[in-house]
């Protein structure tokens, strides 16, 4: 495996937003996640969960709902504001503001036709999906108090809306209240605190389920307006209700973390009246569960832990597959982190700012596992915070360490970086490209000369960087009609070759000499989750979400004979089954053949010259080779070499002396600095 | 006030009659009460009556006053809010040269506005030392307020008064003490977040010794 001399760090303190609303394609199985800093994170539920894009924030967004129009994401806001989003360029296409105030809750009819809002004024519009926007068409009758959640009945004649202690029933087309639901509040509480309907939801047969700050979930009948039902489930609120498509299933989310199951049966099986029992709890968040998501055969839970948790139903699941397993987002799937390899820098990106860092230094020689004496300690020589009030979607520093890029969705700004023994000075790079004005994903080259930028309508552009400033070089675009934006780039150490990874899985090469297409790598059905192109042949390393990886030859334009025996032979099984993907693949100078990549959990070193693992072998087998005598260990040993001892990786690099860079975020440091969680009493504590 | 009138002397008067009873009860007592007359103790509750009425009126005065001084503060508060009558007279002449240099398409309304603007424009620069000017960056619009509102009234009812919360130490202590792992409470074993606790628990420390005097200075 090697000996490295490690830099652990441990200053970058990431901190990841609470998630507020998830909605569910089940289509084209897409989950939409919205945070409470106003970004959207798409996961692909049939690609392992992949963070395919991710739609940054902005200051004074806050989602409260989400929605799926077909393949059409809206978005509504406390900002007063109903927004969709542009997929392809990961930006928002256009805001409307409902003139409601605040808007609490959005839901859609299930024809697709329509949206409806409900307003901090107690107002309920209702806006018209229209091809290219949504139109304003009426309001329902005014109500006192705002309208905190809101369900459509699927035949599309009735909505009803929660508000403060009462669920209204009104029909669509008269647009009069139909019925008043009283929901009293919880005992004990003060008398003007009434209770809210945080969640409701309106099922084909009439029924109206509720969640509310009093811990209930209430089922009602919504044809004569009457309380069927009444579960105490949590003394806290019951904040998130989702339904499955087949409406025999209900998941409420609580504050205290659990997420409680509902299922629609009979007392005794296949006969007598069927009625909703609440059935299984499962606790896996330490915080508020805010948003719930009933997907085909598993749900989604989010809340103020800023954990997603994908947790199937086993009732449901045939088989254990892939898909049916618990998969939990802690990490985005992309780096935040960029490093600097000549220079030692590490650049790290917060929402609104960035940091430049100087790694520390230590002397002399130890053991392995031994920590060694820092002669020089980790400098932070800039904290650069962002204009405007968009927040950063991309950066990068260049490999001598002169030039920081980043970008916003509306903005790309370029600077250069002076060091001087202990002065830093930074210039801001004015006179930018016009083409410039937005970048989903910044790439220096390896030698610094030229700033790559992947830019809307799949094209990436080339600025060549001078002293003097910068100049525009060319634009490329890929062939096929392919209009998703690039969320990786790679370039050889060489400066001849640029790779682009698009979300739509189309990975490009460019050629730099000629400035022209080079080559498209089969499409694989899988998102490419990391890519680096090897320093010395050339070849492309791919990662996907998978965990398939492929090495493709950019001179020969074919797969390497290493790949080709990699998908003969087949990966381990306990490899393939990772939850989480590899987000970095870079490379050992001193031996072409590794390859280090890491993911959250661990990183690894793969040696493309030995054998790969059979599935009868131990994968995780460095502590048995140390006890094995010399001749067995040479059979043993394979081309897989993970190392766990640090933990909640956010990047790993290799410098160019030969160290190794650990940037670690340990949970305990993010639970922290959560928000206050319930208070749990426990026996004898 | 009558009615402590009435009942004082008949009280008093009480207390002196207990106190012989109680003196021929224990006659073991060497040291008799000081006897008190009835005159006496008639002329001491007509005083204190007298002292408490006075002091009533005398407080009732001084509300007066205090009122009054009040009304005289908000009054010169709301001259001096206005501005000073030459400027007043200048400013009337103002306006209509400034109408007249004006274009004749803007409309009424916004003439109407002209001279409140010019009133605020002469109060700022009045306020304001060196060289400085203002300008407006950015609006607070109505929508940010509401936003506002509406965030207040979530974070109210999630971690508002009476919603029952422990802090993330706590909890993280609670699955130390339980789980299958056993260790001490978080704000030992993590340094970091105990290193604002240390801090101020020394400085308590140290307070605490100077205050005691533990060390001789």
């Amino acid at each position: 495996m090697g000996e490295f001399k490690v830099h652990r760090v441990r200053f970058f303190e990431y901190m990841p937003s609470a998630i507020r609303a998830l909605a569910f394609n089940s289509r084209s199985e897409k989950l939409a996640v919205a945070r409470m800093d106003g970004s959207v994170e798409i996961f692909n539920r049939a690609d392992n969960l992949f963070q395919e894009k991710v739609i940054p924030g902005r200051e004074q967004r806050t989602i409260e709902s989400l929605l799926w129009v077909g393949d059409r994401l809206f978005s509504a806001g406390l900002s007063g504001e109903i927004a969709e989003f542009d997929l392809d360029n990961l930006r928002v296409k256009y805001t409307l503001d409902a003139y409601g105030g605040p808007i609490w809750s959005m839901t859609g009819n299930a024809q697709g036709t329509h949206l409806a809002v409900g307003c901090e004024d107690g107002t309920v519009k209702l806006f018209e999906v229209l091809m290219d926007r949504i139109q304003f068409e009426r309001n329902l009758d005014r109500q006192k108090g705002r309208i905190i959640s809101l369900s459509w009945h699927p035949s599309g004649s009735k909505i009803a809306a929660g508000m403060m202690g009462m669920i209204r029933v009104f029909d669509v087309k008269t647009g009069h209240p139909v019925h008043r639901l009283l929901v009293e509040r919880a005992a004990g509480t003060p008398r003007n605190q009434d209770c809210v309907v945080w969640s409701v939801v309106f099922l084909s047969d009439y029924t109206i389920i509720s969640g509310d700050s009093s811990g209930k979930v209430k089922v009602w009948d919504g044809k004569t307006g009457t309380l069927i039902k009444n579960h105490q489930v949590t003394k806290w609120d019951v904040l998130a209700l989702s339904v499955s498509q087949s409406e025999d299933s209900l998941v409420a989310g609580t504050s205290e973390g659990t997420v409680v199951q509902f299922q629609f049966l009979s007392q005794v099986l296949g006969q007598g009246e069927k009625e909703w029992v609440a059935t299984r709890t499962f606790k896996n968040h330490t915080h508020d569960v805010r948003a719930v998501a009933e997907i085909q055969t598993a749900f989604v839970s989010g809340g103020m832990d800023t954990q997603l948790f994908v947790r199937p139903f086993l009732d449901k699941v045939e088989c254990r597959t892939q898909a049916s397993a618990i998969r939990k987002v802690l990490f985005p799937h992309r780096r935040l982190v960029s490093c600097a390899k000549k220079a030692g820098l590490l650049l790290f990106q917060y929402p609104t700012h960035l940091e430049l860092w100087r790694l520390g230094e230590s002397e002399g020689h130890g053991k392995p596992g031994t920590i060694l004496p820092v002669k020089k300690n980790p400098e932070k020589l800039l904290h650069l915070k962002i204009k405007g009030e968009d927040h950063i979607c991309c950066s990068a520093v260049s490999p001598c360490g002169e030039w920081i890029a980043y970008a916003t969705v509306s903005s790309v700004r370029l600077y250069r970086i002076l060091c001087d023994n202990n002065n830093v000075s930074i210039t801001k790079v004015s006179k930018l490209p016009k083409v410039l004005s937005s970048a989903s994903q910044l790439c220096f080259s390896s030698d610094s000369t030229h700033l790559f930028a992947a830019s809307t309508h799949a094209s990436v552009h080339v600025i060549a960087l001078s002293q003097s400033g910068c100049k525009f070089v060319h634009t490329f675009k890929p062939k096929s009609g392919s209009t998703q934006c690039a969320h990786l780039l790679a370039t050889s150490e060489d400066g001849a070759w640029l790779g682009s990874a698009h979300t739509d899985h189309h990975v490009h090469v460019y050629n730099l000499k000629k400035l022209k297409a080079h080559c498209t790598v089969p499409v694989y059905n899988s998102g490419v989750s990391a890519m680096a192109i090897h320093p010395t042949t050339n070849n492309l390393v791919m990662v996907h979400a998978d965990n398939q990886i492929f090495e493709y030859s950019i001179e020969d334009k074919k797969y390497t004979n290493w790949t080709r025996e990699v998908q003969r032979h087949g990966l381990h099984n306990l490899w393939l089954e990772k939850g989480t993907p590899i987000t970095h693949v870079t490379f050992n100078p001193r031996n072409p053949a590794h390859i280090v990549m890491h993911d959250m959990n661990m990183f690894c070193i793969i040696d493309q010259t030995l054998p790969l693992p059979e599935n009868m072998m131990q994968f995780h087998n460095q502590q048995t080779l140390q006890v094995l005598p010399e001749k067995e260990r040479q059979s043993a040993m394979h081309a897989f070499k993970t190392c766990k001892s640090f933990q909640h990786l956010m990047c790993v690099d290799l410098l160019d002396d030969q160290s190794l860079v650990v940037v670690e975020r340990p949970l305990l440091d993010i639970t922290t600095q959560l928000p206050a969680p319930v208070r749990q009493k426990k026996f004898a504590t | 006030m009558a009615k402590a009138q009435r009942g004082d002397p008949d009280s008093s008067s009480e207390d002196t009659i207990n106190e012989k009873m109680v003196d021929h009860v224990d006659s073991t007592d060497d040291e008799a009460p000081d006897e008190v007359a009835f005159e006496d103790s008639k002329t001491v509750a007509l005083q204190s009556v007298k002292n408490a009425l006075e002091s009533a009126r005398r407080e009732r005065e001084s509300l007066k006053e205090k009122r009054r001084k009040r009304q005289l503060l908000f009054q010169e508060q709301k001259k001096r809010r206005l501005l000073p009558e030459d400027l007043l007279e200048e400013l009337e002449t103002a306006p209509t040269t400034q109408q007249e240099q004006q274009l004749p398409s803007e409309n009424k309304d916004e003439d109407e506005e002209e001279p409140m603007k010019k009133q605020r424009k002469a109060s700022k620069v009045r306020s304001l030392q060196g060289n400085y000017s203002v300008m407006r960056v950015k609006d607070d619009t109505i929508g940010s307020s509401q936003q506002q509102a509406a965030m207040d009234f979530i974070q109210s009812r999630l971690y508002g008064k009476g919603i029952q919360r422990m802090t993330n130490a706590q909890l993280l202590s609670l699955e130390k003490k339980r789980g299958p792992n056993k260790g001490a409470a978080v704000q030992f074993a993590n340094k970091q977040m105990s290193a604002e606790d240390n801090a101020k628990a020394q400085k308590c420390n140290k307070r605490w010794i100077r205050k005691k005097n533990l060390v001789p200075s």
